[in-house]
């Protein structure tokens, strides 16, 4: 317990759309360095992007349900596209449905960020802070991945592969 | 310059006057070619400029959202590349040469966890990618027909300032030369008639 504390309170605090003031190696060394092989085995798979890990294991019911239901309203608002009809979604917010992608990825994260904020509540100083610190680390530095230079330079890449080489 | 050498014979100038007929038939359809050429090559840059103007109407379209392509979550490179660019034979102001078609795409299935803008991302890239390769076609077209607008000009120069010329040359010539040696076959002729009447009379 004294570990988690020291831990939590050693770790700059995170707001939605900063630029991540840690970097995910940085985490995962603090978090080594703090967490007993137990609680650091159970923080390793969590991740944003899978509801559960390679065994099919969740790292915490209450996250991989948020991504579950999140994975099907993205399948949802696909069959919808294909379907040509208005998706029906269970958890994300409807503005998702009439914006363009990077706003709705922003939309998405925002709403992950909140339901996070939902998980930890009343779990300050346990495992589970630990665990939404992380996922937060994650939407954090995918954030700030999002960047418009870089995101030309992709398409011309794939678009017009031959100028590229010329440049 | 090697200087022609004119055989001043009947035959000769009956085959000058044939090439004469032959290449005054033949340069207005060499001028002809020359215009459908030009025109054609003019449509073809018009199309694209009309379809490079497409594309940047979609770039400006993508501008808003471009910026997700560079989610560290994903590498859209390996969603989409091209795998052949289709295209037909078809003959362009009599020139041969290959059509656009359409575009064979190597897409890969999109995973289910995979965010949503890979789908929109990829709709883009397809679009794009197909208006660049008929691009890429439209080019090669006007590179060959640019090809045969040079060797039709060389021809019509060849017959405008060459072949035409040098056959109403040799026609005039060889017309004087016949005329000449018919006065000379004449003049001889009457000398010889006056020389044998005074042989006799003497």
């Amino acid at each position: 317990m004294s570990n988690l504390v020291y831990l939590m309170c050693s770790l700059p605090s995170l707001r939605f759309g900063q630029e991540p003031p840690i970097s995910m190696d940085e985490f995962i060394d603090e978090a080594k360095g703090q967490l007993s092989a137990k609680h650091f085995k159970k923080l390793e798979p969590v991740d944003i992007f899978k509801a559960t890990d390679s065994d099919g294991k969740v790292g915490l019911k209450s996250i991989g349900n948020m991504l579950g239901d999140l994975q099907e309203d993205i399948s949802e608002i696909r069959a919808a596209k294909a379907q040509k009809r208005t998706p029906n979604l269970a958890r994300l917010p409807q503005a998702t449905i009439n914006t363009n992608p990077l706003e709705r990825e922003k939309l998405i994260m925002r709403w992950q960020w909140e339901e996070l904020d939902t998980i930890q509540a009343g779990e300050g100083f346990t495992l589970t802070e630990v665990l939404v610190y992380k996922l937060r680390l994650q939407i954090l530095n995918r954030l700030s991945s999002f960047n418009k230079e870089h995101g030309l330079q992709v398409l011309e890449s794939v678009v017009n592969p031959s100028k590229e080489k010329e440049v | 310059m090697a200087v022609v050498k004119i055989k001043y014979t009947k035959t000769e100038r009956a085959r000058q006057k044939k090439i004469l007929k032959v290449s005054l038939r033949m340069l207005p359809l060499f001028e002809a070619m020359e215009k459908s050429l030009m025109s054609t090559i003019n449509t073809i840059a018009e199309r694209i400029e009309e379809i490079r103007a497409v594309i940047e109407k979609n770039n400006k379209a993508a501008e808003p959202w471009v910026a997700v392509m560079s989610d560290s979550h994903v590498d859209i490179k390996t969603y989409i590349s091209v795998n052949k660019i289709i295209t037909k034979h078809a003959d362009v102001a009599g020139v041969r040469v290959e059509q656009y078609e359409g575009v064979d795409f190597n897409v890969m299935p999109i995973p289910e966890n995979a965010p949503l803008w890979v789908d929109d991302a990829i709709i883009l890239m397809q679009e794009q990618l197909q208006l660049m390769a008929e691009i890429e076609c439209l080019e090669e077209q006007i590179h060959l027909l640019e090809e045969e607008l040079l060797d039709v000009r060389a021809r019509i120069k060849l017959f405008e300032n060459r072949r035409i010329p040098n056959a109403k040359t040799a026609i005039r010539k060889i017309g004087q030369k016949l005329q000449d040696d018919e006065r000379l076959t004449i003049a001889t002729a009457k000398v010889v008639k006056t020389s044998q009447k005074e042989g006799v009379m003497a």
